[in-house]
């Protein structure tokens, strides 16, 4: 159990930085996911915590030590891979033990060290047998148990349930925040899978190109993204975006003029473009209007492709053309479109005329070119709570 | 009898009159019928060819092995060796250890045998590991320069390598050999070691790169170093590497004549190899052949065993580092 703390971590491979300035402060017990799209840095950031890559510049703590310099050995830490690499030429017994025979453990502490360990992952009665004879769950319950047989400071996992089947990997999903439960110990968990960084986690650090976007709880990633990157990418679907110009009270955007105070807002101005997002589930038939918090006027659309979920519905929604405006509706229509979930009880077909409207309580706000987010709501009281507690990368 | 039933096939098997164009039209439907048959069941035709090489291959390695017991049980002064010896005595073989210390002989090319293997299974663990697993700067060119340098015939480097062994002249004007190491298992060991090298590190090379990296971190995150991690888990993984780089190695060395002959006495107690074993029974008025033809019978037995023994893993170590590399 100890807090992390990374000062500046730089990991340049000749003229490629895959970790840029990393600062992290992670408490002790918390399970932090790293999460990011392929080459985004995550797994270097791990390496560099574990000891396997030395930072190009830049410092790491782990409880009050100083460990930039020590191997691997000598850092508290386990570490769990996404191929698993339990050793092939050993069985159960001397997979979980192999860390405690290198330290000398006497044979009783450590048979009983490794039972216990076996124990908390359902793997007694099993020692004996050869990686090669079990399923891959049953080797990555192994894997863990070799992790947390020593009793590390520090967990790190390194998408660890990425090499299992889907059902497999919810169910160690679940185990794994039990174990987490149990042991109370800091888990710093690498992913690419969303889904698993916002179930899992205390909090979320989301990376892009080496650079750390926004950390912050689960909830706060996703109802307040600090920049239009951590929008994309949390959240499954992803979220809308389109190109819009702030006008004097309107947000306007290819045919969609959306009204809002300009003045209540900070950080923008009458003139300005910007990014506008919104999550399908803010968007609404004019008929279901009530649910939003905060309507805005209502766009005629027509329905493209239904998904049916079983849960909700995603209805691709493209825009009506207009005659006298048939150039810029033929671009956003190139653009995407809009992604909207409905109740599966709606009656709604394919290529049908509807309305919709926005929910301004959740329309977000990016900077044109900096991508970071200038407001999560266009009506003045939600974007004061959006400045109270969005946690922001700096 | 009308044509048609004598070329069917169940004619032949009740014509029991034979005339020859009968003969002829049998022996074609024939050669006909193999080719045939083969064509559709090529397994067969390939059955019968890896009977016929497999016999030639076998007479050809197993015939000298066959000799060398007839020279062996044929008596001392006999001028023609015969195909089938004429008496069987097997009181050669034992007669070989009373009259030299042949067992000297042979625990000498063991011992140089044994400590090369060892000594060239360590180092070139290292270098394997450096060229299989690391990323430097001038790697290729080193592996190609290693390449290179077995190109050499040892032999060339045998006058130097004597002169700074036996005369303890000064090495590139820097240093001496503080002693003379000509005479000693040193002088074979060494320049053995330095040939044998080459291909031993090329071997462990292909087969530490194929271990993943991830088996590697896992050792070291779970508490060893580098080199640990290498012994304990890259190794054991790469048996097959290792023992066929060991027993290639292994052979070599025992079987090697130019060095150890030339850079040791020719006395069992002057770390003599087998070979001097051999050439023992042999004075300056007598020849004793089957002496030394059962000598040489008993010195292939301990690398026969060792083949034996390791024949499995020799050959998927062979044939993995081909595929793989």
């Amino acid at each position: 159990m100890s807090r992390v703390k990374l000062t500046d971590v730089t990991k340049q491979y000749d003229d490629v930085t895959a970790v840029d300035n990393m600062n992290l402060d992670l408490n002790d017990g918390e399970f932090i996911c790293l999460v990011g799209p392929s080459g985004c840095g995550k797994s270097t950031t791990l390496e560099t915590i574990a000891g396997l890559t030395k930072p190009t510049s830049g410092e790491i703590l782990i409880g009050d030590r100083e460990v930039t310099n020590l191997p691997p050995k000598d850092r508290g830490i386990a570490m769990v891979f996404q191929n698993i690499a339990l050793f092939p030429h050993m069985d159960v017994y001397d997979n979980i033990s192999f860390g405690l025979r290198l330290r000398s453990f006497p044979q009783d502490e450590m048979d009983e060290r490794v039972e216990e360990a076996a124990r908390i992952v359902r793997m007694e009665g099993m020692l004996d047998r050869m990686p090669s004879e079990m399923s891959g769950g049953q080797r990555q319950r192994v894997a863990i148990a070799r992790a947390i047989v020593r009793d590390p400071e520090v967990f790190l996992m390194d998408e660890p349930l990425a090499n299992l089947d889907a059902k497999l990997r919810v169910n160690m999903r679940t185990e794994l925040q039990r174990l987490h439960k149990q042991l109370d110990t800091t888990i710093i968990y690498v992913t690419h899978n969303q889904a698993e960084a916002m179930t899992m986690s205390d909090r979320i650090a989301v990376l892009n190109k080496g650079e750390l976007q926004q950390i912050a709880p689960p909830l706060t990633c996703y109802n307040q993204p600090a920049n239009r990157f951590v929008a994309g990418f949390i959240g499954s679907p992803s979220m809308n975006f389109f190109d819009a110009t702030v006008g004097d009270d309107t947000l306007d955007a290819n045919g969609y003029s959306i009204s809002f105070d300009a003045t209540a807002i900070d950080g923008v101005a009458s003139g300005d473009a910007v990014d506008v997002g919104i999550r399908p589930e803010d968007l609404y038939l004019t008929t279901n209007s009530a649910e939003a918090r905060d309507p805005s006027a209502t766009f005629a659309v027509e329905t493209d492709v239904l998904e049916p979920m079983g849960d909700e519905i995603f209805v691709y929604l493209k825009p009506i053309l207009d005659p006298d405006d048939g150039g810029e509706a033929a671009d956003f229509e190139e653009r995407q479109g809009l992604l909207m979930s409905v109740d599966p009880a709606t009656d709604i077909g394919e290529d049908e005329d509807v309305e919709i409207v926005f929910d301004r309580a959740q329309i977000h706000l990016f900077d044109d070119r900096t991508g970071d987010a200038i407001s999560h709501g266009v009506v003045a009281d939600a974007n004061v709570e959006a400045v109270d507690d969005g946690v922001q990368a700096d | 009898m009308s044509i048609d039933a004598r070329n069917h096939d169940d004619a032949e098997t009740f014509d029991g009159s034979g005339d020859d164009t009968g003969d002829d039209g049998e022996n074609k439907s024939r050669v006909a019928r193999w080719a045939d048959d083969w064509i559709r069941n090529p397994e067969k035709a390939y059955a019968v060819m890896l009977v016929f090489l497999g016999g030639v291959l076998l007479t050809t390695s197993l015939f000298p092995l066959y000799w060398l017991f007839n020279v062996a049980m044929a008596p001392p002064g006999q001028p023609d060796i015969p195909l089938v010896p004429a008496s069987i005595d097997l009181s050669v073989f034992v007669q070989v250890f009373r009259q030299v210390p042949f067992a000297r002989f042979m625990f000498n090319s063991l011992f140089y045998a044994f400590t090369v293997t060892v000594f060239v299974l360590l180092v070139g663990s290292l270098a394997g590991y450096a060229f299989g697993r690391l990323e430097f700067r001038g790697k290729t060119p080193l592996l190609f320069s290693l390449l290179v340098l077995s190109f050499f015939p040892p032999a060339t480097l045998f006058i130097p390598l004597f002169r700074a062994f036996n005369q303890q002249v000064p090495m590139l004007g820097l240093f001496t050999l503080p002693v003379e190491v000509y005479g000693t298992p040193a002088a074979v060991v060494t320049p053995l070691s330095a040939f044998t090298m080459p291909l031993a590190i090329f071997i462990l090379t292909t087969f530490y790169g194929q271990i993943p990296d991830g088996l590697e971190d896992a050792a070291r995150v779970e508490g060893t170093t580098r080199i640990g991690a290498l012994f304990r888990v890259i190794m054991p993984l790469s048996a097959p590497g290792v023992a066929t780089a060991g027993i290639l190695t292994f052979i070599t060395v025992y079987t090697e004549f130019f060095f150890s002959y030339l850079m040791t006495g020719n006395s069992a107690a002057d770390w003599a190899p087998v070979v001097d074993g051999v050439l023992a029974f042999q004075t300056q008025y007598t020849v004793r052949y089957d002496l030394q033809a059962a000598a040489s019978l008993i010195a292939i037995v301990p690398v026969a065993i060792l083949v034996v023994i390791a024949q499995d893993k020799i050959i998927s170590g062979l044939t993995q580092g081909a595929l793989k590399e």
